[in-house]
């Protein structure tokens, strides 16, 4: 997307590597567009400082922050050093008068994480681990834009945390579960990727348990 | 171009779970979404007001659409392909506005029924949670995340139950020496960021050969470390880094294992800085020294002074007491 940076230039901050941009729990008001560098999303959940996703040029984060003043459901901490544009709702009548793209794009940004967490939700209240566990499976694989349709055998490039984050579970329960099915042969876990073994077959385990939840 | 259609009473324009590329405007009649709550498996119902736009997100995003549209009485509805939908808007940006508005919201309460779900609610108070994390970036040694988080809770909540206690933590970091875990660059950096408010050009230059000596440092060139620490005391320029770099060069002793220079001189830069923000530090190094001397009786007598000194959850206090447990493991 072309965008006129000589209007934007005044929105443009520098941030070091390693910098915060903001913290979770800060009230929030700004929300960023990422020009240059890398951004990581990160919550600290059980002690444990997690990365919940690692932000590319274009992409915009804080969002929220635009409509609700709600607190930063997460921290923003830059990665490398990064050339970020900010915005918050006195400036961000400018932005959508110069650029109105940004804003669609924000608006088609705000779809993809309403499905996303709705996609989510669907996970997190079927009634089995082993059926969140295969189902979390089906939702990557929905998001993996270049598989082949036909193939059964697919590889994820997820670790058994990720895996256990997305289904809301424990690491070790995920483990065992993820094990049991290794026992099955339905897949196979490696150090750095999960391969299920035929994707169908998870299909039809969680489409048989979706029905019997709703017949409930 | 945008197209006008009619429909008659109960015909459904698209059902749930289509894939359609297509955006609407209710422009006369009546005409209920229904869609199934995802918790609860409910029917819900809403009714689109006329000028409303419906079938936005599964169109723009591509996904299986949520609900069933069906008009209740004889109704016009105006269809847009995206790329119409998307000039629409561009061009009309209060329409775009009110959009992001509805989203959010949809948004925030999904979000908030997922966080429920998980059990992870997160409906703590902010200015508990800023605290929280604040204390965990300084329990993992993460210098300048904690200070940042901590001026931020200072910032926000001047008067909050923790702003005396951060005050003080705050200032007990500024003069905190970075030890080799974290001079990996990234909090040398946010320190002189820190320093150089005030700083002159001198003292810049200071900081510089400071941190030069901490790199070489963490690279295990103790020698040259060593040397560049005592150029810095030498030139006597700045105070602050003078005295840093006092407790360096013992470090740097320590681990050349120049045991009895190290007790030396940690001794006395405890005499003369009795303040120091690392005393318990180097009182363990002293401690460590005499331990590798063979000398268990004057180590442990160093050690069991730092736990009378220091807090429970220090770092030091953690360090102290493994070693103390190895000791006596190592006697029975």
């Amino acid at each position: 997307m072309a965008l006129d940076m000589s209007v934007l230039g005044r929105f443009a901050k520098s941030y070091k590597a390693g910098e915060i941009i903001f913290c979770e729990y800060e009230p929030g008001d700004a929300f960023y567009l990422i020009q240059s560098g890398k951004v990581r999303i990160v919550k600290i959940m059980d002690d444990i400082e997690k990365t919940i996703d690692i932000l590319q040029p274009g992409e915009f984060f804080g969002e929220m922050a635009l409509l609700e003043e709600a607190p930063r459901s997460a921290s923003a901490i830059t990665v490398e050093d990064a050339k970020l544009l900010e915005f918050n709702k006195e400036n961000f009548e400018i932005l959508m008068k110069g650029n109105p793209q940004i804003v669609l794009k924000l608006l088609k940004l705000f779809t993809k994480r309403i499905y996303d967490q709705k996609r989510r939700f669907m996970i997190l209240t079927l009634p089995e681990d082993s059926v969140k566990v295969a189902d979390v499976f089906l939702m990557l694989n929905e998001t993996q834009p270049d598989t082949d349709e036909d193939e059964q055998e697919k590889t994820f490039h997820s670790s058994v945390e990720d895996i256990a984050h997305w289904a809301g579970m424990s690491p070790a329960k995920c483990h065992s579960v993820l094990n049991s099915f290794a026992a099955q042969r339905r897949v196979e876990i490696f150090q750095d990727r999960i391969v299920v073994k035929n994707i169908n077959d998870f299909h039809r385990f969680v489409n048989s348990r979706r029905r019997s939840q709703k017949g409930v | 171009m945008p197209k006008a259609l009619s429909f008659k009473a109960n015909s459904v324009i698209y059902f749930r779970g289509d894939v359609a590329d297509k955006i609407y405007i209710l422009k006369d009649g009546r005409l209920l979404l229904t869609s199934a709550d995802i918790e609860t498996g409910q029917e819900i119902r809403e009714l689109i007001q006329t000028g409303e736009f419906f079938g936005v997100k599964s169109a723009m995003g591509k996904y299986p659409r949520d609900e069933t549209a069906m008009v209740l009485t004889d109704s016009q509805v105006i269809l847009f392909s995206v790329p119409e939908f998307e000039n629409l808007v561009l061009s009309n940006t209060r329409i775009i506005m009110k959009m992001l508005k509805v989203f959010s919201n949809q948004l925030r309460r999904i979000h908030k029924q997922v966080q429920n779900l998980i059990g992870t609610n997160d409906d703590k108070k902010p200015d508990e949670g800023l605290w929280e994390i604040a204390e965990y970036y300084r329990k993992n040694n993460m210098t300048s995340e904690a200070m940042y988080t901590y001026q931020r809770y200072l910032t926000y909540y001047p008067e909050g139950v923790h702003a005396v206690n951060a005050t003080s933590i705050l200032q007990k970091l500024e003069t905190y020496v970075p030890t080799v875990s974290d001079t990996s660059g990234k909090a040398g950096v946010n320190e002189l960021n820190i320093s150089s408010v005030s700083d002159t050009s001198v003292q810049e230059e200071t900081a510089r050969g400071y941190y030069d000596a901490v790199s070489l440092f963490s690279q295990n060139k103790f020698v040259d470390a060593l040397k560049a620490f005592k150029k810095i005391i030498d030139e006597d320029q700045d105070q602050e880094h003078i005295v840093k770099s006092e407790y360096e060069m013992g470090r740097c002793f320590y681990m050349l294992e120049q045991y009895d220079n190290c007790v030396r001189h940690m001794s006395g830069l405890i005499q003369k800085y009795p303040k120091h923000p690392d005393l318990k530090e180097c009182l363990f190094y002293i401690g460590q020294s005499y331990q590798m001397k063979g000398d268990s009786l004057k180590a442990k007598n160093f050690y069991t002074k730092i736990l009378k000194m220091a807090q429970e959850d220090e770092p030091v206090t953690i360090k102290v007491k493994r070693v103390l447990r190895k000791m006596e493991r190592g006697d029975e």
